[in-house]
C-alpha cells in the first residue's frame, strides 16, 4: 500500500511541471503582455469599440517602452536564454537586419531591432565593441540607442525599496547620461563626446561588473534568466503579482474563494443528491415510458448551453418589467442592506438570490451524473452476486441498496476525483451574468486583460487540487477495492 | 437504514453552513452600532449643509452685481449662481474677445462659472456603474476611472467649462498670466481653500491629520517635482513636462511654471495641474516628514494609497469603499466654489457584464446608463422596451419623455480602417483611395450602427472648428475603385475573377487579412458587407478578429496589411504622434501605418508651437487635405451612443427632466457623457 501511495505521488510531480510549461508555453505563444499602462477605454454606450487614446508625445520615450516589457518579465527569452553568448559578430547582423533599407522598414527589422533592446546587460559588452569600432561608423547610431537602453537600469516599484538613496542617485544620474547621450546620426556635431561618453559608461568599473560578459555567466543565464525561471520563482515564493489590479495574485484569490467554494459546494451537493437518486429511479424502471421521458428530457437540458439559459433567466425573472418588480434578484448574493437582517433572514435572502445561479450551474450535470449511475447500476443489476442475492429471497430494496448502489458508487468515486478542484475553481459564465464576485469573475477579467500571472496563479491551484484529488480517488479505490490493494501488497 | 445516514450527514452538514454563516456575521453587533454612528454624522452633515447652502445663497446676490462691474481682468468675479426664480437671466455673455486665445501679459481666463446650478435642487443620491480602479493614485494610475474618481474629489488650476470647453475658466488658479515668449506661467492661487479632512483622520494614529491645511503654491509645487522625478512611476504622465524647466513658488498664493521651449502642449500641462496633499504624501504614517531624496522612492508605495485614501480640495469627499462592490461619495460640506447637485454620488462596482448591467439599470439599481448600437435597436428602435419613449424621426428629443429617458449623445472619438503603407499592396496611394471608394460607409452606419455615428473623412470630430470640410468625399463607387485599381496595375489577368498584379516577374493575387476587435457584432458585420463589396472588384478580403490587448500589440508591431481600429481625442489637436515620420520606425509608436509625408511633418511641427487659434486651424485643415489625399486611414465614423437615465421615481419629475435636458441643450455635443452629471437631480 505504502509503495502505491509513493508512486502515485511521485508521479504527480512530472504531471505538475509538465502543466505548467504547457501553461506558460500557450500564454508566451498568445503573446500576453503583462504590464501594459495602455489606457483601455472599454467605450461602453458611447462607442461601440475599444478606443485608444491619444497621448501626445507617447513614444519620445523609448524606456517607457522598455521598462513595460521588464517589469514583466517579457523582455526574458521563454525557456533558454542564449543572450550570454551573443559576440560582436552576431550583434552587427542584428544592426544590420534592423536599418531601414530604403525609406521605411520591414517589419522583420522592426523585430530584430526590439529583440536587441530587450537583451538588456547580455547586448552591452558586444554593443560597445561596436561602437569602439571605427569601421563600422554606419552603425554607431542604432548601436548608440540600442547600448542606452540595454544599460538603461529600469526603476520600477518592486525593486525600488531595496535599494539605497545614493545607489538610487547613481542609477538615475546613469540612466540620464544614457538617455542625453544617444544619437540620431554620425552627422550629428557632437558624436564624438556623446560615443565617448556612451563608451565611458562601459569603461566606469562600477558598472563593468554588471556589463561584461564571462563564460560563468552565460552558461548561469541559459536556463536561470528566463522567462520560464522567473515565473516559477514567483510562483513558489508567492510573489505573482497581478499588476492590473496591483495586488498579490494569492491575496486576490484568498479574498474571493470563499464565494465560489460556497456556491460550488451548495451546487455539487444538490447536483449528486438529485442525479443519484433519479439514476437509480431510471435503472429500476428500465425501458418503461418514464425511463424513457427522464432521459430524453435530461439530454435536452444538458443541451442548453448555460450562458443562454443564464441570459434568459437574467431577462425573464430577474427584470423589472411596466408590469411590476422581478421574480429574483438580479445580481450579487445578498441584497445591499442585508448586513442589518437577522440571520434567518440573512439566510433567507442568501438562498433567495442564489436559486438561479445554483439552477444555472446543477442542470447540466443532472444528465451526466444520472446517466452514469443508472449504467453502473445496471451493470450491478445483471451481476452474477446481485442473481444471487434474490436467489436467496432478499427483498428488492436490500438487493439495491445493500448490494448493487454500493458496488456501484465505486465506479462514481472516479467521477469524484475533479470535485475538489471543482470546489475551488469558478464558475465564469455564471458568475459573470448575476455579477457574482467569485473566483469565475476574476478570472474573466485576469484573462480579458491578459494579467498572466493571475491566470497562473488560479490555474496552479486548481491543477495542484485536480492532482490532489485524483490522489485521493485513487487512495479511496484502494481502500474499497482489495484486488488493487492486493496487487501492491 | 443507509438511507437514513445519508440524511442525518446531509442534515449535519447544513447545519454545520449555518453555523459556520452565522459565526462570520458575529461582526453584525458591531456594524449595527456603526451604522447609528453613521445615521449621526448623516445628520449633524447634513445641518452643516443647510447652514452652508443659507449662506451661499445669501453671498450670491450681492455678488452678481459685483461682477457686472469687474473692469480689471485680474480680478476674479465672484462666483456665479443662478437666480432660482429665472435661470437663463444670470447667463454670463461669452466675451467675443475670449475665443481661446491666450493672451499675453494679462489674466486670460474667464471667471469661474456656476449658472447652471440651482441650489434649491440639491439632494438625493446619484447611482452608476463604474469599474473598479485599480489604485486611487492620480500619477501612478492613470486608468478611466482613478482619473475620474479625481475628477470628483479634486480640482485643476484651471478648468474647461463643460459648456464652452474650448476656452479655460479660473477654479483654483483665480487668474493666470503668461509670458510674451510662451513660456512661463504664472499663477495667483485662490485664498483660504482647505484640503478635505481625510476618513483615517478620525483614528487615533492619525491624530495628527486632523487639523486644517491651507491649499498653497507649495503643493503644486510638490506634485510637479513628483512628476519631475524619475523614481516615481508615472512614465505616461512624465511625458506631458519634458520640456518642463522649473517650478518656482513666489509666496503662498503665487506659483510660476518655467518651459525651457514654446509648446503648445504647455498650456494644458500648466492650466491642468491637480495638486496633492502634501502634508500627506510628504510624511511618513506617523507624521514625521519623508527626506527630499526618498520621497520619489515612497511615493509609489506610499502608505496612504496602501490605506485607500483619497484627499483633494474638490466637490466631493470619498466616504466609503470597498473594492468590487462600491463607491461612495459625499458633499464636501467645506467646499470652497459650486458643485454638483446630488447630495451623494454612488458607484456600484459589482456588475461588469454588458447584459447584467443593462437589467440593473431597468431594475432601478442606477440613474444612468449607456446603450450600445445593438441594445439600441432591439431596446429602442424595436421598442422591446415600452418603458422608453419610441424613436420619432422627426423628433430627436423624443426621447426624453418615457418613463426611461434616452437621447443620442455624441463623444469625441473616429474608427478607421488603416493601411499598412510598408508593403504591397497598400503602398501604392492609388490602392489605398480605391479602398476608400469600394467602402459602403453610409450604408454601414444606417444598417449595422442604426444611423449611430456619423461619417467621417478625417480625425476630426465634425462638429469640431478644426474639421476641415472640403475634403474629397470618397463616396461609394465601386467603377471608380476599379480604375484606380487597374491604373495601379492590378488586373484580373488569368480570369480567376481575383485581381492581380506582376512585380519582378512574381504574381501576386489581391488577397489580404483585416485583424479587428473581438466580441463586437458592428465590426463582424461591417466587415462582412465590405468584404462583399470587395469581392465584386475582384479582391478577397480576410477578416480576423483579435483580442483587444493582442490588437495592440498586433498595432505596437506593425504587425499587419490593414487593421480596424479607434482613436480617443483631445481638445488640444495634435498631429505628431499619428502622422509624423519620425514615429514611423519607432518601437511601440502610434504611427501604425507608417505614414510619412514632408509638408506633414513641417506642418505638424509648427503646430506644436503656435498658439493663435485661427493659424491652428488653418494649419490643422492644411494637414488632413493631404492626409485625405493619401489615404493611409480611410476614415470611418465619429462615435455615437445612447445615453438613458431613469425619469420614474424622481421626486419632482418636471425639475429632474428639465436638468437633463438643460444638459444635453447646453452643453457642448462633445464633452465626455459622464459631464453630464452637472445637471442630474434625483
Amino acid at each position: 500500500m505504502l509503495a502505491y501511495v509513493v508512486r502515485r505521488l511521485l508521479l504527480m510531480i512530472p504531471t505538475f511541471l509538465g502543466i505548467l510549461v504547457i501553461n506558460f508555453a500557450v500564454m508566451r505563444l498568445q503573446g500576453f503582455t503583462l504590464a501594459e499602462q495602455m489606457k483601455v477605454e472599454s467605450g461602453k454606450g458611447s462607442e461601440g469599440v475599444a478606443s485608444e487614446r491619444k497621448v501626445q508625445g507617447a513614444s519620445k520615450n523609448v524606456e517607457n517602452y522598455i521598462d513595460r516589457f521588464r517589469r514583466a518579465g517579457n523582455d526574458l527569452p521563454a525557456l533558454i536564454n542564449t543572450r550570454g553568448f551573443w559576440t560582436k559578430a552576431d550583434v552587427v547582423s542584428t544592426l544590420q537586419v534592423a536599418a531601414p533599407a530604403h525609406g521605411v522598414r520591414s517589419n522583420s527589422g522592426s523585430r530584430a531591432e526590439k529583440q536587441l533592446w530587450l537583451a538588456g546587460h547580455f547586448a552591452v559588452e558586444p554593443l560597445y565593441q561596436v561602437l569602439a569600432d571605427d569601421a563600422l561608423k554606419e552603425l554607431h547610431p542604432a548601436a548608440a540607442t540600442a547600448f542606452a537602453l540595454c544599460a538603461y537600469a529600469s526603476v520600477d516599484p518592486g525593486n525600488v525599496r531595496e535599494l539605497s538613496s545614493v545607489e538610487l542617485n547613481r542609477i538615475q544620474s546613469l540612466n540620464e547620461t544614457l538617455r542625453n547621450n544617444r544619437f540620431d546620426s554620425i552627422a550629428d556635431p557632437a558624436y564624438a563626446a556623446k560615443r565617448k561618453v556612451l563608451m565611458s559608461v562601459y569603461e566606469d568599473p562600477l558598472n563593468r561588473t554588471a556589463f561584461a560578459h564571462s563564460k560563468g555567466k552565460a552558461w548561469k543565464a541559459l536556463f536561470v534568466e528566463t522567462g520560464f525561471t522567473d515565473l516559477m520563482v514567483k510562483l513558489f515564493t508567492g510573489r505573482l503579482y497581478s499588476e492590473t489590479h496591483k495586488e498579490y495574485a494569492f491575496t486576490l484569490i484568498g479574498e474571493r474563494w470563499y464565494i465560489s467554494f460556497g456556491l460550488n459546494f451548495l451546487s455539487i451537493i444538490i447536483a449528486w443528491g438529485i442525479s443519484i437518486p433519479l439514476g437509480i429511479r431510471s435503472a429500476r424502471r428500465v425501458g418503461t415510458l418514464e425511463d424513457r421521458a427522464t432521459t430524453n428530457s435530461l439530454f435536452l437540458l444538458w443541451s442548453l448551453p448555460s450562458f443562454f439559459v443564464g441570459t434568459l433567466l437574467l431577462h425573464h425573472l430577474c427584470t423589472d418589467t411596466s408590469h411590476g418588480a422581478a421574480l429574483f434578484p438580479n445580481r450579487g448574493l445578498s441584497s445591499d442592506d442585508s448586513m442589518w437582517y437577522s440571520t434567518p433572514a440573512y439566510l433567507l435572502d442568501l438562498l433567495w438570490h442564489a436559486t438561479l445561479p445554483l439552477i444555472v450551474l446543477c442542470y447540466g450535470s443532472f444528465t451526466s451524473l444520472s446517466r452514469y449511475m443508472r449504467g453502473n447500476l445496471l451493470d450491478q443489476l445483471n451481476a452474477d452476486y446481485t442473481r444471487t442475492a434474490r436467489a436467496k429471497g432478499a427483498s428488492e430494496d436490500a438487493v439495491i441498496y445493500g448490494h448493487a448502489v454500493k458496488n456501484s458508487m465505486l465506479t462514481m468515486i472516479t467521477l469524484g476525483a475533479g470535485l475538489l478542484s471543482e470546489l475551488f475553481g469558478g464558475f465564469v459564465i455564471v458568475e459573470s451574468i448575476f455579477s457574482i464576485q467569485g473566483l469565475g469573475t476574476l478570472l474573466l477579467d485576469a484573462a480579458r486583460q491578459q494579467d498572466a500571472p493571475l491566470i497562473m496563479a488560479s490555474t496552479v491551484i486548481s491543477v495542484g487540487l485536480l492532482l490532489v484529488g485524483i490522489l485521493v480517488a485513487d487512495l479511496l479505490y484502494a481502500v474499497v477495492d482489495p484486488r488493487i490493494r492486493s496487487k501492491y501488497g | 437504514m443507509n438511507a437514513l445516514k445519508i440524511g442525518l450527514l446531509i442534515v449535519v452538514a447544513v447545519l454545520l453552513l449555518v453555523f459556520i454563516v452565522d459565526r462570520a456575521r458575529e461582526a453584525a453587533p458591531l456594524r449595527e452600532i456603526n451604522k447609528s454612528l453613521v445615521q449621526l454624522n448623516e445628520a449633524s452633515q447634513q445641518q452643516i449643509q443647510e447652514l452652508h447652502a443659507l449662506r451661499q445663497a445669501v453671498e450670491a446676490h450681492p455678488a452678481q452685481v459685483s461682477s457686472g462691474t469687474g473692469s480689471a481682468p485680474s480680478v476674479d468675479p465672484k462666483l456665479t449662481i443662478a437666480d432660482p426664480k429665472n435661470p437663463t437671466a444670470t447667463q454670463p455673455a461669452v466675451d467675443k474677445d475670449r475665443d481661446g486665445n491666450p493672451k499675453l501679459g494679462v489674466n486670460f481666463l474667464i471667471p469661474y462659472d456656476r449658472s447652471f446650478f440651482h441650489p434649491e435642487w440639491v439632494g438625493g443620491t446619484l447611482k452608476v456603474f463604474d469599474a473598479t480602479p485599480k489604485q486611487l493614485n492620480p500619477l501612478t494610475d492613470n486608468s478611466a476611472t482613478t482619473q475620474s474618481v479625481h475628477a470628483l474629489v479634486n480640482d485643476s488650476l484651471c478648468e474647461r467649462p463643460p459648456t464652452h470647453p474650448e476656452q479655460w475658466s479660473s477654479c483654483l488658479a483665480e487668474s493666470a498670466v503668461i509670458s510674451d515668449d510662451f513660456k512661463v506661467y504664472t499663477f495667483n492661487i485662490r485664498k483660504g481653500i482647505r484640503w478635505q479632512r481625510p476618513a483615517i483622520a478620525k483614528r487615533a494614529e492619525f491624530k495628527w491629520l486632523d487639523t486644517d491645511v491651507e491649499l498653497t503654491a507649495d503643493d503644486f509645487k510638490f506634485t510637479l517635482d513628483l512628476i519631475m522625478n524619475p523614481a516615481v512611476d508615472c512614465p505616461s504622465l512624465r511625458n506631458y513636462y519634458e520640456d518642463l524647466d522649473k517650478v518656482e513658488v513666489l509666496d503662498p498664493q503665487t506659483l510660476r511654471i518655467s518651459w525651457k521651449r514654446k509648446v503648445y502642449t504647455s498650456l494644458s500641462a500648466s492650466l491642468g495641474v491637480s495638486p496633492l496633499p502634501r502634508h500627506i504624501y510628504g510624511r511618513n504614517r506617523d507624521g514625521t516628514p519623508i527626506p527630499a531624496e526618498q520621497l520619489g522612492v515612497t511615493f509609489n508605495k506610499h502608505w496612504f494609497d496602501e490605506l485607500r485614501g483619497v484627499v483633494g480640495v474638490g466637490a466631493y469627499l470619498l466616504d466609503d469603499y470597498q473594492p468590487d462592490k462600491i463607491m461612495r461619495f459625499r458633499r464636501n460640506p467645506d467646499y470652497w466654489g459650486v458643485s454638483f447637485h446630488f447630495e451623494a454620488i454612488e458607484w456600484i462596482l459589482d456588475v461588469k457584464q454588458d447584459d447584467a448591467q443593462l437589467v440593473g439599470f431597468k431594475n432601478g439599481q442606477v440613474h444612468v446608463d449607456g446603450l450600445a448600437p445593438l441594445k439600441y435597436k432591439s431596446e429602442i428602435l424595436d421598442h422591446n422596451e415600452p418603458r422608453f419613449a419610441a424613436f420619432d424621426p422627426a423628433n430627436p428629443k423624443a426621447g426624453r419623455q418615457g418613463q426611461l429617458g434616452w437621447e443620442r449623445v455624441k463623444s469625441m472619438s473616429f474608427s478607421y480602417l488603416g493601411w499598412n503603407m510598408r508593403h504591397a499592396p497598400f503602398n501604392d496611394k492609388r490602392v489605398r483611395q480605391a479602398m476608400s471608394f469600394a467602402f459602403p460607409k453610409d450604408r454601414i452606419i444606417k444598417e449595422v450602427f442604426y444611423g449611430l455615428g456619423q461619417p467621417v473623412l478625417s480625425d476630426v470630430h465634425p462638429d469640431s472648428q478644426y474639421c476641415n470640410k472640403d475634403l474629397k468625399p470618397f463616396t461609394f463607387d465601386l467603377a471608380k475603385a476599379k480604375t484606380l485599381l487597374a491604373e495601379a496595375g492590378w488586373t484580373d489577368s488569368d480570369g480567376d475573377g481575383i485581381l492581380d498584379k506582376t512585380t519582378d516577374g512574381v504574381k501576386k493575387s489581391f488577397s489580404f487579412t483585416i485583424k479587428y476587435i473581438a466580441n463586437r457584432p458592428e465590426y463582424d458585420n461591417t466587415l462582412m458587407i465590405f468584404s462583399n463589396e470587395l469581392r465584386k472588384i475582384g479582391i478577397e478580403m480576410k477578416p480576423s478578429p483579435f483580442e483587444w490587448k493582442e490588437l495592440m500589440r498586433v498595432l505596437e508591431d506593425k504587425d499587419f496589411d490593414a487593421v480596424v481600429g479607434a482613436w480617443q481625442m483631445d481638445w488640444d489637436i495634435d498631429y505628431f504622434q499619428l502622422w509624423h515620420s519620425s514615429q514611423v520606425d519607432l518601437q511601440g509608436s502610434s504611427n501604425h501605418c507608417g505614414f510619412a509625408n514632408k509638408e506633414v511633418d513641417e506642418l505638424a511641427d509648427k503646430l506644436r508651437t503656435t498658439f493663435d487659434t485661427a493659424e491652428r486651424v488653418a494649419i490643422a485643415k492644411r494637414i488632413q487635405a493631404i492626409i485625405a489625399e493619401e489615404q493611409p486611414y480611410t476614415f470611418f465614423r465619429s462615435g455615437e451612443g445612447i445615453f438613458c437615465w431613469q425619469n420614474q421615481g424622481a421626486p419632482a419629475k418636471d425639475r429632474y427632466l428639465d436638468g437633463i435636458s438643460q444638459g444635453l441643450d447646453q452643453l457642448n455635443p462633445l464633452v465626455n457623457r459622464s459631464r453630464l452629471f452637472w445637471h442630474f437631480r434625483n
